[in-house]
């Protein structure tokens, strides 16, 4: 495989952690804005935990969920009981504080007489733990496909089990999950929770892939692109959302198909594709379809 | 009397849950018409989908000879059929007489006419012309939805259960409307759990269950029948 | 000090005039549709490329630059409403908004395959300096700015109010189900109403241009964020909210940048909003446009 093929392969993936992240709140019920922050987060965080703290790099991904998780409780507290836009408005407005707060945040030590740390907008250079030790690309391609594979058989487990169900539930109907004796307030924090884990985890592997990260990377366009790819992916699977960021960084960017024109072209066929499935390429029915053929 | 409107085979569906199975009827010209039947038969369902508002997915419906089964909702309304719709529907934030005005959106011709006739047969409307219809009591939002209506200058007047939440006294004035409504020659059909006024006014009725009209016949019948003793028990359960 | 507030306020009212006509926009298509459009700030961008496309071939004059927006804004518009949310009436929100999103990125690169460079310059809305008045220095641009939104207002206000076509956009609003009941034809308001806010977007958009005598691609995502920061400050829905909610978004940035500085000044936004979001006070959720 040649560097470009390992480069997109590595960035479909590292998407698809947000995107899937993006899609666990749409099941719940709710369009959130704002998970490229918890995105940011892990990157932040784990690049400081390796190249500041000098943590080995599972350790820092630990830290760095654990935060992720927290920032993502702090705003989901008084926000999710917002419905619809409100909700999306809330946690774009969170998002945003976030990535101002990278902007201002400086905080370098120098080490073997270089400054390494965030430094405003100027952004965070030197995360070099993957190269210190030795890995080369494929060897992170590997990393980050084995990590999100993992996730995803756990996803996939968790969406069959009871779990999945109640999770359906309140994202379908929250009052009738309600009076099933779910505490969906509850659920949906757990959810959130869990949500920004996952988007810290990519986050992490992003910016140990990239060795640079600047906060910009993790304005709302991150966002609302993991939000599109888990609806063209289809709602009806976690596989929905990687289908949907393989379509777009990988086939698209990828291959360079329609050259420049890539969005005048795939923009209106995204749009053409929604008229036709609303919940996405991979939605209930196929999913549905695809299970009872081949099990 | 010749049937003015055709209901025929008609099934509607919610995604997969068919809330009408094959519904056939017919309303009379000239006549007031009763549709009867416990919560969730399909009664609302069947309004909606003759006014346009839903889309059936088989059988049709005629009104006057011609087929408007699959017309989009603003041009039943201009081929003569208004619906009073369940809850009202009232427009809050535009005053009584926005309402009146929106109501006859389809026609070109001045109003003052049918406004001032409107305003004559429901006088607490004049008196709140310039209120926000949002204001209103429930009673009063039913006769403006009423008057609504009749701004389209409908041949028949479709009413979704006009009488539901709605004080005794303010369900008699709205019956005795109907009948004047009725004795000026509008058609009427009317969807109604209170079998008792219903009676009163309606020279013929239905009863849905389920989504399908389980019986038909005028008011001699109905009160023959057991029937009468299902649809109230309808009502009960209401 | 004094004389610091009194000439922030008035800057700030100068951009919160345009703040205000972005909001007007949107609360229009989204009291309608209940939808959200992320596409309408691309379309704005894409009439402000096209306007400025005319200039570097034609040298045009502002007015005609106006004209060119506006007709391509209002194009891209019901190009959006037709492919986007005409197909999601009864369907889902987010779909028809993810929808709107590709449309987004299909518009930006429309603009940008014409006009490439990352920055193209927009003729001034005027091009003398500032008036003096008793100390102050009043930005021509700011009192233009401020006229033309508060004309677009009055001229919006007697649209709704005043006419017939008012009565079944207001309709709609309030119900959309009782207004097919009433013999109005919905999808044709919703494309009427998709091009009335983008023709409002594009004088918006025009003015905004010409104020910062630039244009960016980015001129996009930045029109969609402050009409709907705008919007949701005064009130999802309501029209006389969307007016109060620009203004307020402009005073607020202006006064935040003067006593915080720039980086300050979008953080404080921001955590406003999400504050009144949080705390969900009443008049933030009005629904009704009258």
């Amino acid at each position: 495989m040649d560097d470009y093929a390992i480069g997109v392969l590595t960035n479909v993936g590292l998407v698809s952690f947000v995107a899937l992240s993006a899609y666990l709140l749409l099941l719940a019920g709710e369009m959130s804005f704002g998970q490229q922050a918890f995105f940011g987060v892990g990157a932040y965080a784990g690049g400081m935990l390796t190249a500041m703290a000098g943590l080995p790099l599972p350790l820092a991904a630990l830290g760095a969920m654990a935060l992720g998780a927290a920032a993502a409780l702090l705003v989901a507290l008084p926000t999710l009981r917002l419905k619809g836009l409100y909700f999306a408005m809330a946690t774009l407005a969170a998002a945003e504080m976030m990535r101002i707060l990278f902007e201002l945040l400086h905080l370098q030590r120098e080490i073997d007489g270089e400054p390494v740390g965030p430094d405003g907008t100027q952004g965070f250079r030197g995360i070099r733990w993957v190269l210190e030790h030795g890995i080369e690309p494929e060897g992170y391609l590997i990393l980050v496909w084995g990590v999100l594979l993992a996730v995803l058989v756990i996803v996939l487990f968790l969406e069959n089990s009871k779990l999945g169900a109640t999770l359906r539930a309140v994202g379908a109907d929250p009052e009738l999950a309600a009076s099933l004796g779910v505490s969906v307030e509850r659920f949906k924090l757990g959810v959130a929770a869990a949500a920004g884990a996952l988007a810290a985890l990519g986050g992490v592997l992003y910016a140990h892939h990239n060795t640079y990260i600047e906060p910009r990377n993790f304005d709302i366009m991150l966002g609302v692109h993991s939000l599109a790819y888990a609806l063209i992916g289809g709602l009806g699977t976690a596989l929905g959302p990687l289908a949907g960021a393989a379509l777009d960084v990988g086939l698209l960017e990828g291959t360079r198909l329609f050259g420049g024109a890539r969005m005048i072209v795939f923009g209106g066929l995204v749009a053409l594709l929604l008229v036709f499935r609303p919940r996405g390429l991979l939605d209930e029915k196929v999913v549905h379809w695809l299970r009872a053929r081949f099990s | 009397m010749a049937a003015l409107l055709e209901v025929k085979d008609l099934v509607t569906a919610y995604g997969k849950i068919e809330a009408l199975k094959g519904v056939s009827l017919e309303v009379a010209e000239g006549s007031i018409t009763c549709l009867l039947g416990p919560n969730g038969a399909g009664k609302t369902t069947l309004m909606f989908s003759i006014a346009g508002v839903l889309r059936p997915k088989a059988g049709s419906v005629r009104f006057r000879n011609e087929d408007i089964t699959r017309k989009a909702p603003h041009a039943i309304v201009s081929s003569g059929v208004a619906l009073v719709p369940e809850n009202r529907l009232v427009f809050p934030g535009m005053t009584v007489l926005e309402n009146l005005q929106a109501g006859a959106y389809q026609r070109n011709d001045s109003l003052d006419e049918d406004i001032e006739r409107l305003f004559a047969r429901f006088p607490r409307l004049k008196e709140r012309a310039a209120q926000p219809a949002g204001t209103l009591s429930g009673g009063e939002q039913q006769m403006l939805a009423v008057a609504r209506a009749l701004m389209s200058r409908p041949r028949l007047l479709l009413m979704d259960e006009p009488s539901l939440g709605l004080a005794p006294l303010v369900v008699e004035e709205i019956f005795r409307i109907v009948a004047e409504l009725h004795r000026d020659g509008t058609t009427i059909f009317l969807v109604e759990q209170n079998a008792h006024m219903a009676l009163k006014v309606a020279q013929h009725f239905f009863l849905m269950e389920q989504g399908r009209v389980t019986f038909s016949g005028d008011p001699g019948s109905l009160a023959e029948d057991e029937v009468i003793r299902r649809a109230y028990l309808g009502s009960a359960k209401a | 000090m004094l004389l610091d507030l009194a000439q922030n306020t008035l800057d700030g009212l100068g951009a919160g005039a345009s703040y205000a006509l972005l909001a007007l926009g949107f609360t229009l298509i989204f009291g309608v549709l209940r939808r959200m459009n992320l596409s309408f700030g691309p379309a704005i961008m894409l009439g402000c490329y096209a306007a400025t496309w005319v200039n570097l071939n034609f040298q045009a004059n502002l007015l005609l630059l106006a004209v060119v927006a506006l007709a391509a804004t209002t194009l891209a518009g019901v190009y959006v409403e037709r492919l986007c949310f005409a197909p999601h009436r009864r369907g889902s929100a987010i779909a028809a908004m993810v929808a709107s999103f590709a449309l987004w990125m299909q518009l930006e690169e429309l603009a940008t395959a014409f006009l490439p460079r990352h920055l193209y310059a927009f003729p001034p809305l005027y091009a003398g300096g500032p008036l003096e008045l008793a100390g102050l220095s009043l930005r021509v641009e700011a009192i233009v700015m401020t006229v033309a939104a508060a004309g677009a207002c009055a001229l919006l206000y007697a649209i709704l109010y005043r006419s017939r076509f008012g009565l079944a956009v207001r309709a709609v609003i309030d119900s959309s189900t009782a207004a097919e009941l009433s013999g109005i034809n919905v999808p044709r308001v919703f494309a009427a109403v998709f091009a009335l806010a983008s023709a409002i977007g594009a004088l918006a958009g025009i003015l905004i241009a010409s104020a910062h005598e630039q244009v960016t691609p980015m001129l996009g995502m930045w029109s969609t964020l402050k009409g709907l920061a705008a919007m949701m400050l005064g009130g999802l829905g309501s029209l006389p909210g969307a007016v109060a909610g620009g203004l307020a978004l402009g005073l607020l940035e202006s006064h935040s940048q003067w006593y915080l500085g720039p980086q300050f000044r979008d953080l404080t936004i921001y955590l406003v909003l999400f504050a009144l979001l949080a705390l969900n006070p009443r008049w933030m959720t009005t629904r009704s446009a009258s």
